[in-house]
């Protein structure tokens, strides 16, 4: 362990005069950072870092720091309100908690007596630690419809890791992989789920081979021994490719391949059907880079694939993410040491039992909106958001009456958001539960306000796949919020589900808490928990998967009718297989770099991080720039065959001239009007929602890459 | 007499920017006004053809201080442990300083009319405590703060 230095915490509170300090665990993205939150006149004043945390080691992000100024910001919602005008027209009136969970519960118990519990849609976004109670909640409810992003985030990721090796393979920073491969991913800025951006940067301080792939040239690209500069949307023909010379020149692990996969034989066959010529034309990345960037990654051990949710927002989102394992499988770095591990959870209940998935009766499961369409998916009670757009405005296969959005801003961070918003403006009731009327929330009928992690006990990323469990301590009260798991609790006793909940929340802790033998009240006391650590467990229990090997080749896909081998199918706009619209459009548009300050839709009211970022910035080629008669700073058009957004020019000359980089979830809470903007610079006006624009397995929308043209405002 | 020095390795930044909040959140400057920047437009020639690096830009502290010989108030002052002080009570907000920088790394504070840079935290510095910005909150770990020589030293051995 590296020794870094930071401030005495004792002398802090003495220099300051703080009156307090709590160790919690920080929810500003899905980092989940161990912090100190100093206390003076029972208001938080300072977050810093805790240097004993061992997802962290004490250091944090600008969003962390600036969770005070979240917590506290003049326009937070702190009541629950009810909207007085129309939809849409901001206007709303103060009503008490009791009203207002008397008021959804009603509704909720009315559409399942007449329309069926699965006319009620559930939500969360990218999930503020309130997955488990959410799905607990619909599970009890009966309805099989619960929208997240998890068709296109991290979804994908748990489902294809579960059918192909049991569990999310986890990249082993704390034993420093030799071989680091970041496939689309900037964890250094995202802090993406089960990662933190630090012990990757250690590693690689302590000597990691760097590769690098991302039509981006990111400061990891720039750091990387080999940067593979693909085509945006040829993910899976690259890794074929590289699958395809690790294969051919033997340099896979003989022993875990002879004793430990299923289906060798017709992998070997797929491989070989991506020769680097084929591929080279692909993906525009030279044959040798991919030679030079598989050997390395084959014979550096261990070895390590950083992956991410790019590749999760395409069409070949299970097939790219299939074939990212494979090439971790074969090279035996799966569940290695220092490679990528399937780490155990502590004996508590997981997410999936606390989620109450068994309770959902079959007959319900099976109503489960896009379950026949999105047959992955449908099997990890993940849903395609077009089903339930669908099932508003055509009432197919049955119509969805109410709406229930628990930190989600779908209007913003769905594909084409026109038919979002057509979809919200005619759905019966919408309620949301956020911390600020939001474009979404603008056109709910009733809006809770949530608490913030400051503002809540929980037990922090339980349903993650690190293998730890940390405390997050409630430090202060914000108005009448409430957490989202107090709030589902209390309303789960007025729809008579209250023999499943408990009094307050913090049964439900010590629920999940029961198999270790501690409460809430042991556990609060704790730093953390962390489950056994233990390598190459297949060597003695095989894999938790139908053949108990590591499936190459997929029994589940071919049970549910797919390709059992993961291919490269051409995105469906593309210089290749929309020509014709590529000479109107001949831009490739990638979406949704992340930026530092900001998660998706969220933070852009908080000061310090919108000083971080004003404007929403789309970045082009300079050569393009000149082409297209744009100059630095200029407002600018990008216009998709869906519509069009404006964003502000900034040279990039890190990629190439055939690229335009936008990003993504940007509305302006500083706007007067109601939905603060909310179609102005939103990139899925964009983007295509339609199910042919979808993986056919998992439903993710390839919203990564279309075709655009960009000219000045 | 002990020496201090801000060192950060640019190399190793990731373009996080948590040192530009984490110097908001200890010295509260108004929008606009950074002492610690990170900048973005490093592009660079480099073995693969192009490069990019980030450039984090503070006051140096410089050894004779170019502003503080510009500031007819006598409002810059360097103290013998090297750190450079902005004394803004005394600042008559007429930008020589900002002029005489070489570093660009003055501005002026729209609001109060008065010129501001990063003083080093010396609040913290002389309680004790570590700069806002170099108090491990660097997940690059590239922000180094205390002697230059124990710096050079740690940076040698990679820590």
């Amino acid at each position: 362990m590296h020794k870094f230095s930071y401030s005495n915490v004792k002398r802090e509170m003495e220099v300051y005069g703080y009156d307090s300090v709590v160790k919690s665990h920080c929810r500003m993205c899905h980092g989940g950072c161990g912090v100190y939150v100093y206390v003076k006149d029972g208001k938080a004043v300072k977050i810093a870092g805790d240097p004993d945390c061992p997802i962290n080691h004490g250091t944090v992000c600008s969003k962390g720091i600036a969770s005070i100024q979240l917590a506290y910001h003049p326009d937070r919602l702190t009541y629950p309100v009810r909207r007085v005008g129309a939809k849409g027209s901001g206007k709303w009136e103060r009503i008490s908690w009791d009203e207002a969970l008397d008021t959804i519960s009603e509704k909720i118990l009315d559409y399942k007596k007449s329309f069926g519990a699965e006319s009620i849609v559930m939500g969360y976004g990218t999930g503020r630690e309130n997955e488990g109670v959410i799905y607990r909640f619909a599970n009890l409810l009966g309805t099989p419809n619960v929208l997240t992003a998890g068709h296109f985030c991290y979804g994908p990721r748990i489902a294809t890791t579960i059918i192909t090796c049991g569990s999310n393979p986890i990249v082993d920073y704390e034993n420093h992989p030799k071989c680091i491969m970041v496939w689309g991913n900037n964890l250094v800025i995202s802090n993406p789920d089960c990662y933190k951006g630090e012990p990757f940067s250690v590693s690689l301080d302590a000597g990691a081979k760097l590769i690098a792939v991302d039509p981006r040239l990111t400061r990891i690209a720039a750091r990387a021994d080999i940067w593979l500069q693909l085509r945006p949307g040829s993910d899976t023909a690259l890794a074929l490719g590289m699958l395809n010379v690790i294969v051919n020149e033997k340099l896979y692990d003989r022993q875990f391949v002879e004793n430990h996969v299923h289906g060798w034989e017709p992998f070997v066959e797929r491989v070989n059907e991506y020769p680097l010529e084929k591929v080279e034309k692909i993906t525009w990345v030279s044959k040798e880079k991919i030679r030079n960037a598989a050997r390395l990654f084959a014979t550096t051990k261990p070895a390590a694939i950083q992956w991410g949710v790019a590749i999760e927002q395409q069409i070949n989102c299970a097939d790219n993410n299939r074939a990212l394992l494979a090439l971790m499988g074969i090279t035996g770095n799966i569940d290695a040491k220092g490679g990528q591990v399937l780490f155990s959870a502590p004996k508590i209940r997981n997410v999936s039992q606390f989620g109450a998935h068994k309770m959902l009766p079959r007959e319900q499961a099976a109503k489960r909106l896009g379950g026949d369409r999105f047959r992955l998916a449908g099997n990890f009670a993940i849903i395609n958001p077009k089903c339930v757009w669908d099932a508003i405005l055509e009432e197919k296969p049955y119509p969805v009456k109410m709406l229930f959005f628990i930190s989600s801003n779908p209007l913003m961070t769905r594909a084409n958001a026109r038919a979002v918003y057509q979809a919200l403006q005619k759905v019966d009731f919408m309620v949301v539960s956020d911390f600020f009327l939001t474009p979404t929330a603008q056109l709910a009928d009733i809006v809770l306000p949530a608490a913030t992690w400051l503002e809540m006990d929980y037990i922090g990323d339980f349903w993650k796949r690190h293998g730890y469990i940390l405390p997050r301590r409630k430090v202060i009260q914000v108005g009448e919020c409430r957490s989202d798991h107090e709030m589902l609790n209390d309303l789960a006793h007025r729809v008579g589900q209250g023999q499943y909940w408990w009094d307050t929340f913090e049964g439900g802790l010590d629920y999940i808490l029961e198999p270790m033998g501690i409460t809430w009240k042991d556990f609060k006391k704790m730093d953390y928990i962390r489950g056994e650590v233990k390598y190459q467990k297949y060597k003695e229990k095989g894999f938790s998967t139908p053949t108990g090997k590591f499936e190459l080749y997929s029994t589940l896909l071919e049970k549910w009718g797919y390709d059992p081998l993961p291919c490269f199918r051409e995105p469906p706009e593309s210089p290749y297989s929309t020509p014709e619209l590529y000479k109107e459009y001949p831009y490739i548009l990638i979406t949704g770099r992340r930026l530092p300050g900001f998660f998706h839709t969220e933070n852009r009211q908080v000061p310090w991080l919108r000083e971080l970022h004003r404007d929403p910035v789309v970045e082009i080629h300079p050569e393009t720039a000149k082409r297209e008669g744009i100059e630095e700073g200029d407002w600018v058009v990008i216009e998709s065959p869906r519509g069009k957004v404006r964003q502000r020019a900034k040279f990039f000359p890190g990629m190439d001239q055939r690229i335009i980089s936008a990003e993504h979830a940007w509305w302006f809470p500083e706007k007067k009007d109601p939905g603060h903007g909310w179609d102005e610079s939103n990139i899925n006006i964009l983007t295509n929602n339609s199910y042919d624009n979808c993986d056919p397995a998992m439903g993710a929308t390839h919203v990564r890459t279309l075709l655009c043209k960009i000219y000045r405002e | 007499m002990q020496k201090y020095a801000l060192i950060i390795d640019n190399e190793r930044c990731w373009g996080c920017k948590t040192c530009e909040v984490a110097c908001k959140q200890e010295n509260g400057k108004p929008n606009g006004v950074k002492l610690i920047r990170v900048k973005e437009d490093g592009f660079r020639a480099g073995g693969n053809g192009l490069d990019f690096v980030f450039e984090v830009n503070v006051c140096r502290h410089c050894e004779e201080p170019a502003c503080m010989e510009a500031c007819p108030e006598e409002a810059i002052v360097k103290r013998e442990d090297g750190i450079v002080i902005l004394h803004e009570e005394r600042c008559s907000g007429c930008q020589l300083c900002i002029d005489a920088c070489p570093y660009d790394a003055i501005s002026l504070d729209p609001q109060s009319g008065v010129a501001q840079k990063c003083n080093l935290c010396y609040q913290r510095v002389d309680s004790g405590l570590l700069p806002a910005c170099a108090d491990n909150v660097c997940l690059a770990h590239c922000i180094y703060f205390g002697g230059p020589e124990e710096i050079r030293e740690k940076i040698r051995k990679g820590i």
